[in-house]
């Protein structure tokens, strides 16, 4: 499974919140949909719902609906459309870093994950600052680093978000 | 010598050549007539120069001034007369009028020093670059390079404000300038209807009968006088003043007891620095709870802005934390000032940041620190040591990047830095100038940098999340 989806959705989701947007989509893959569910349990994104090349109504944004089906007719106009928060006049999800590139995974093993989680360096990888969320895909899904600790699991870390 | 000897041998080779013909002659036939014939032999000339065909001779004629009549002594005389003449008598009474008479004298004296002639001959007006910009023989005033004219001699500096005795008989004095005729003298008075032999006696030595009857006749005439007067009053209103007048009197009229004099300038006149009546009688207005702490008022504004009392204004922090030389280049030259940039703190949370400029190094100073005064913020500090999170600011090319640190870190930072953290009071932190060190842009950016710490509450609140600081938590909360 590539992960340049994922570097792909870190890109847009930071440039769509800076051009204050409320809704956007992202590609309709497994791995979006993980990482997106993994930032609205982090708390930086409103809504994560399944839906086609429209946006869906704002009914469907806050309840869960039975998504239409993936059939090979639809599936490449299949999006995961995602809610924006916004407080303060700022961006709840200011920054968002892809750590992981196609050509270059990087990994974190559990101790690692424990020292940078705690605001310290380990290897390459800085400590996180306040507020900063670290996403990284596991054998249990894709999860925040504090998550992935408590489940004591590393895994290849796909991006950074404050 | 390279010149001389050419020369010298020609000359040598001349004489030689002469004698040579003279001798070879004189073996041929009779040698009287050469010896006195010029020789043959073109000259040298003694310089290296062309040699000019003729003598050079201008090409045009010039006249002597003789042959012109212009050393004539009676020419010269009648120009004299004309050109400049003598002052008539009539003339020394106009400059009469106009000079006091020792600048008449002071004029006469100096026509006398010049001989008239003189100026004839020697006279000249000036072309040449370095002349004087005017011609000026000060019968007229050029407003540009004279002083102004002073008409009216200066102030009297005994003149005071009249009383009211004073300013009615002024009044009465400027009233009486538009009196056609004696107004008053038209009346009797009481004194014209007693009999004779009372008349020049005071009203208190009559005896009553004489009083009462002239009394009585008095208030008939008066009477009289009444009924007639309205009939008069419109002829008399064209004779006294008019709008302007009373415009000027009120505008115009001098209330000093200085006769009205007219000054030179159309200001008034100017208090002289101590007043000599009430010199340190006197005292400015100074808040008496600033307990003399700001008697030259320098923090009067400042206080009503930030609602500070003096002794807590002074209190505070100041520190000069950039110091430069600039000047502006103007088209009179560089005109050299001072930029400040002050900081001010309580050591407890707050500081600013102020900027002044001034030629007066001390006029900046002071003005930078109230300006910092004037821009003091709050500065968020967790647990009033350090910053929230580690904060990047950008102002110009210079990066400050500030890092909250743990308890007992200390102040890890540049010197500027350590002084705004001072101020500010705050003890652990650490710092890295990413970019440029521009000393007055990365005192800009870490006192940004310090405002816009980031707020957990704030992210929290944003992420619909409970916050809690585990600090406080663990060992029963007894951490500061």
């Amino acid at each position: 499974m590539g992960i340049h989806s994922v570097a792909n959705a870190c890109a847009h989701l930071q440039n769509a919140s800076r051009a204050r947007l409320g809704l956007t989509s992202l590609p309709n893959t497994k791995y979006n949909l993980m990482l997106a569910l993994a930032m609205h349990r982090a708390g930086f994104l409103s809504s994560v719902t399944r839906g086609g090349p429209h946006p869906p109504p704002p009914e469907a944004l806050l309840s869960y609906e039975e998504p239409e089906p993936v059939t090979n007719e639809n599936v490449a106009t299949r999006r995961i459309w995602v809610g924006l928060k916004y407080w303060d006049n700022q961006p709840v999800l200011k920054k968002v870093q892809a750590i992981s590139k196609p050509s270059r995974l990087v990994t974190a093993d559990f101790k690692e994950l424990s020292r940078v989680t705690r605001g310290f360096p380990a290897g390459m990888l800085k400590g996180l600052s306040l507020g900063e969320c670290l996403f990284l895909s596991t054998d249990r899904g894709v999860l925040e680093a504090r998550e992935a600790l408590e489940k004591k699991v590393g895994g290849l870390l796909l991006c950074r978000a404050s | 010598m390279s010149v001389a000897r050419p020369a010298a041998r020609s000359l040598f080779l001349r004489r030689l050549v002469s004698v040579a013909g003279a001798t070879a002659a004189s073996t041929i036939t009779a040698p009287a007539p050469s010896r006195s014939a010029p020789p043959t032999t073109t000259c040298h000339q003694f310089h290296s120069s062309a040699k000019l065909a003729a003598r050079r001779r201008s090409r045009f004629t010039n006249v002597r001034a003789v042959e012109m009549g212009l050393m004539n002594e009676e020419k010269v005389n009648e120009f004299t007369k004309e050109t400049f003449p003598r002052y008539t008598p009539a003339e020394i009474a106009e400059l009469r009028k106009v000079y006091s008479k020792e600048q008449l004298a002071a004029i006469q004296a100096g026509e006398a020093a010049i001989d008239a002639k003189d100026l004839t001959i020697q006279g000249r007006l000036r072309v040449d670059p370095y002349r004087m910009p005017y011609i000026d023989d000060f019968s007229h005033n050029l407003p540009v390079v004279d002083k102004r004219v002073k008409r009216n001699p200066p102030p009297n500096p005994d003149a005071r404000f009249m009383n009211l005795d004073e300013f009615t008989q002024d009044m009465i004095n400027w009233a009486d300038k538009f009196r056609k005729g004696d107004v008053t003298g038209t009346l009797k008075k009481l004194q014209d209807f007693a009999p004779q032999e009372w008349r020049n006696k005071n009203e208190g030595q009559w005896p009553g009968d004489v009083r009462k009857k002239a009394q009585a006749s008095f208030m008939a005439y008066l009477e009289a006088e009444a009924v007639k007067k309205p009939a008069d009053v419109e002829a008399e209103s064209h004779n006294g003043p008019t709008d302007a007048d009373f415009l000027e009197y009120i505008l115009e009229r001098s209330s000093m007891t200085d006769k009205n004099q007219i000054g030179n300038s159309s200001l008034a006149l100017a208090l002289p620095h101590k007043v000599p009546g009430v010199a340190g009688k006197y005292k400015q207005a100074v808040d008496p709870e600033d307990h003399g702490l700001d008697d030259t008022g320098v923090y009067q504004e400042l206080k009503k802005r930030t609602g500070m009392s003096v002794r807590e204004i002074l209190n505070l922090q100041n520190k000069v934390l950039v110091h430069r030389f600039v000047s502006n280049q103007t088209r009179m030259g560089k005109i050299a000032s001072h930029s400040v940039l002050c900081i001010a703190g309580n050591g407890n949370g707050w500081l600013g940041i102020g900027e002044a400029k001034s030629t007066d190094n001390g006029i900046a100073t002071q003005q930078a620190k109230i300006m910092a005064v004037r821009n003091m913020r709050p500065i968020r500090r967790y647990e009033n040591r350090t910053i929230f999170g580690n904060v990047e600011e950008k102002v110009g090319a210079a990066v400050v990047r500030l890092y909250t640190r743990p308890p007992g870190f200390g102040l890890r930072v540049s010197h500027k830095i350590f002084e705004m953290c001072r101020a500010a009071g705050i003890q652990d932190l650490a710092s890295k100038f990413v970019r440029s060190r521009n000393p007055m842009n990365t005192v800009k950016a870490a006192f940004n940098a310090l405002v816009n710490q980031p707020d957990p509450e704030e992210i929290a609140i944003g992420r619909g999340k409970k916050f809690v600081d585990v600090r406080k938590v663990y060992y029963g909360g007894n951490v500061l």
